[in-house]
């Protein structure tokens, strides 16, 4: 025998020796070699892999930002500057987490925007959509919590305006409020259990819902841009015919689109890592002082389409003892628990926007401008016309989600072609 | 579809139009974007800083010896002519003595140029001009009813306020206009880079970052392209 087979023999014979004890090679299989995916999609369909990009870049950063960062009251703004300073390469650290933040929003908004498009969440991809929503509340809980670590003056105020939803709750909200905080006003003990939340608890719940969220699509198969069953038509050794591997095929069209995220997003982090006071925001570099209120609270630009959400409702319901503020949390609150319901609002035949009626593509386009409208008017303060303006968008927010049951039901749709 | 999208346009300029870009009692500040990179015009701002600003404000996050690293300052000028106090090691923050927060509550600078911005801080430096109404005998068109004094009318020259809101020059200091201007670019310059002393790491070796990621992308695409191929 040659010494090369020799190798492989014995390379092969370790294999099965480690297959026969934990399933190496039938998990690489079925996830990797032999998973089939659509052989035609589109850009959208990239999103996922670039989140998984961005949450890695978030979770390898924040261990490092960890290492030098204080959780107290006296410490967490100076540990930031320290960081900037007389760490070495902590300002890279600092920008990419910053960034990041921004980034998995971004990305995140238009992978669940491919899905209400593609209808990514029609039978029997339920699961994978409410997981992915899941992990939606999850980010903006975490984006939140790790927004108030650098404890600067938008961290401090920001969060008190949050924090103070809670109290609006009737009842229960005061006591709920000082629970949460821990302190009867914003505190460094906020601030320590704020640290502890989102270095552990958030993350290790995302971990597990993307875990979740992957083979529960593995199960179902990917979708694709046309809503075409690819399982219908399959080769002599069962692969389907519109289908290829994951891998190589799919991780290799992953990897260019990975290098152009990559060049936008240190094209963000080394020049212009503030985004002009949309990515971090100016007075986040003046220490947190319960004493002083800034002009003007804004939220980042990632919740800046639901807290218009929450300012537009300028009334409330007085003979049921709701107040305008709280009836704006269970508005704002709806915003998000809508789309965990959408899987079942949808009646239509089609999976794909291509082939649904106008109706659903007018709903649509109403759903992104006003979601991109309100996101503008967040970060501006309020005028009458600016609250009337983001009073119709949130109509227009929720009626494509509302009125989706009649309109997906009723209209015309196009025959949807045998293969892709 | 298209009617919907032609009728959004016209509607989004008017929101997206109505900005809030005011300056104090200004319509808009003076545009100035700091280059970090220029150092002798950081040196020059720091020579500003040393003989105006360091009496009442501090940089208490900023160390001699990184100042020292980033503006190719000789250790004997920096000894003897910056510190110029054996007490003060060069790894020292740049808090000439003063407490943390001095008597007549002069802020801190380190950080001011990221809070404020840039365009705010030069304009704010050159719109002084006479009120006898004010304990120090001056006002600001940025910040009105500011609590500093006018430190640099020497080089400025005493400005008053005509009746139109404009300010004009009533009689001349040390510089003309122009220096004077390039005189506060320097010393916002040098605020800038004090607020950041990365920047001038950062905005140097991030081309060769996104250079690298250019021709990553490039390579991926043909690598791609290949296997693309195969499922034609």
């Amino acid at each position: 025998m040659s010494e090369k087979e020799n190798s492989k023999s014995f390379m092969s014979s370790m294999m099965s020796w480690i297959d026969r004890r934990f399933p190496v090679t039938e998990n690489l299989e079925r996830h990797l070699t032999k998973h089939p995916v659509p052989k035609k999609v589109n850009f959208y369909y990239l999103f996922g892999a670039l989140l998984m990009v961005v949450f890695m870049i978030q979770v390898i950063t924040g261990i490092w930002l960890m290492m030098f960062y204080t959780n107290t009251e006296e410490g967490a703004f100076a540990s930031i500057e320290y960081i900037m300073r007389d760490v070495e390469y902590g300002w890279l650290m600092r920008y990419m987490h910053s960034t990041g933040a921004s980034a998995f929003f971004f990305l995140m908004y238009f992978h669940m925007f491919r899905g209400l498009l593609y209808g990514s969440y029609q039978k029997p991809k339920e699961l994978v959509w409410l997981f992915g929503c899941f992990l939606l509340f999850l980010l903006m809980a975490e984006g939140f919590l790790g927004y108030v670590l650098p404890w600067g003056q938008m961290s401090y105020w920001a969060a008190n305006v949050i924090l103070s939803l809670f109290g609006a709750i009737p009842y229960i909200g005061p006591d709920l409020q000082v629970w949460i905080q821990g302190d009867f006003v914003l505190s460094g003990i906020t601030l320590s259990r704020f640290f502890a939340l989102h270095v552990v608890v958030v993350p290790l719940l995302m971990i597990a819902l993307v875990v979740f969220h992957i083979f529960a699509l593995h199960e179902v198969g990917a979708g694709n841009p046309e809503g075409v069953d690819i399982e219908k038509h399959r080769d002599a050794k069962g692969m389907p015919l519109d289908g290829a591997p994951f891998h190589p095929y799919k991780t290799f069209s992953a990897l260019p689109a990975m290098g152009i995220f990559f060049i936008v997003f240190f094209a963000i982090v080394f020049f212009a890592p503030t985004g002009g006071g949309y990515l971090i925001e100016k007075p986040n570099f003046e220490e947190a002082n319960f004493l002083k209120t800034p002009d003007h609270i804004a939220p980042v630009w990632y919740y800046a389409p639901f807290y218009s959400i929450l300012r537009a409702v300028t009334f409330g319901i007085p003979f049921l003892g709701i107040t305008s503020k709280f009836l704006g949390f269970i508005i704002f609150a709806a915003s998000i628990a809508i789309l965990f319901v959408v899987p079942w609002l949808d009646r239509s035949n089609v999976q794909s926007i291509r082939y649904k009626g106008i109706y659903s593509k007018i709903a649509m386009i109403l759903f992104a401008s006003s979601f991109i409208t309100l996101g503008y008017l967040g970060t501006k303060p309020v005028n009458e016309l600016r609250t009337l303006i983001a009073q119709i968008c949130t109509i227009f927010y929720f009626a494509p989600f509302i009125l989706m049951p009649i309109y997906t039901k009723y209209e015309k749709t196009l025959e949807v072609p045998e293969r892709l | 579809m298209k009617k919907f999208l032609i009728l959004l346009i016209p509607l989004s300029i008017f929101i997206y139009s109505a900005g809030e870009n005011k300056c104090g009692s200004l319509e808009k500040c003076d545009y100035y974007s700091a280059d970090v990179h220029d150092t002798y015009s950081l040196q020059r701002g720091l020579g500003i800083y040393m003989n105006y600003c360091s009496t009442c404000h501090t940089l208490e996050l900023l160390r001699w010896n990184r100042l020292q690293r980033d503006l190719d300052i000789p250790e004997t000028i920096l000894i003897e002519d910056l510190i110029a106090n054996p007490d003060i090691k060069i790894a020292d923050y740049m808090t000439f003595g003063l407490p943390e927060v001095s008597a007549i509550g002069a802020p801190d600078l380190t950080l001011r140029t990221r809070v404020r911005g840039e365009d705010w801080i030069y304009t704010y430096l050159r719109t002084f001009y006479e009120d006898p109404e004010q304990l120090t005998g001056t006002n600001n068109l940025v910040y009105p009813g500011t609590s500093m004094p006018n430190i640099l009318v020497g080089l400025q020259g005493i400005q008053t306020l005509d009746n139109d809101g404009t300010i004009k020059l009533k009689s001349e200091g040390s510089l003309s206009r122009a220096e004077f201007d390039d005189s506060m670019k320097d010393l916002v310059n040098f605020l800038a880079y004090a607020s950041e002393p990365a920047r001038i790491t950062r905005e140097k070796n991030g081309i060769f970052v996104i250079l690298f990621f250019i021709i990553f992308t490039a390579v991926m695409w043909l690598l791609y392209r290949e296997y693309a191929k195969e499922i034609k």
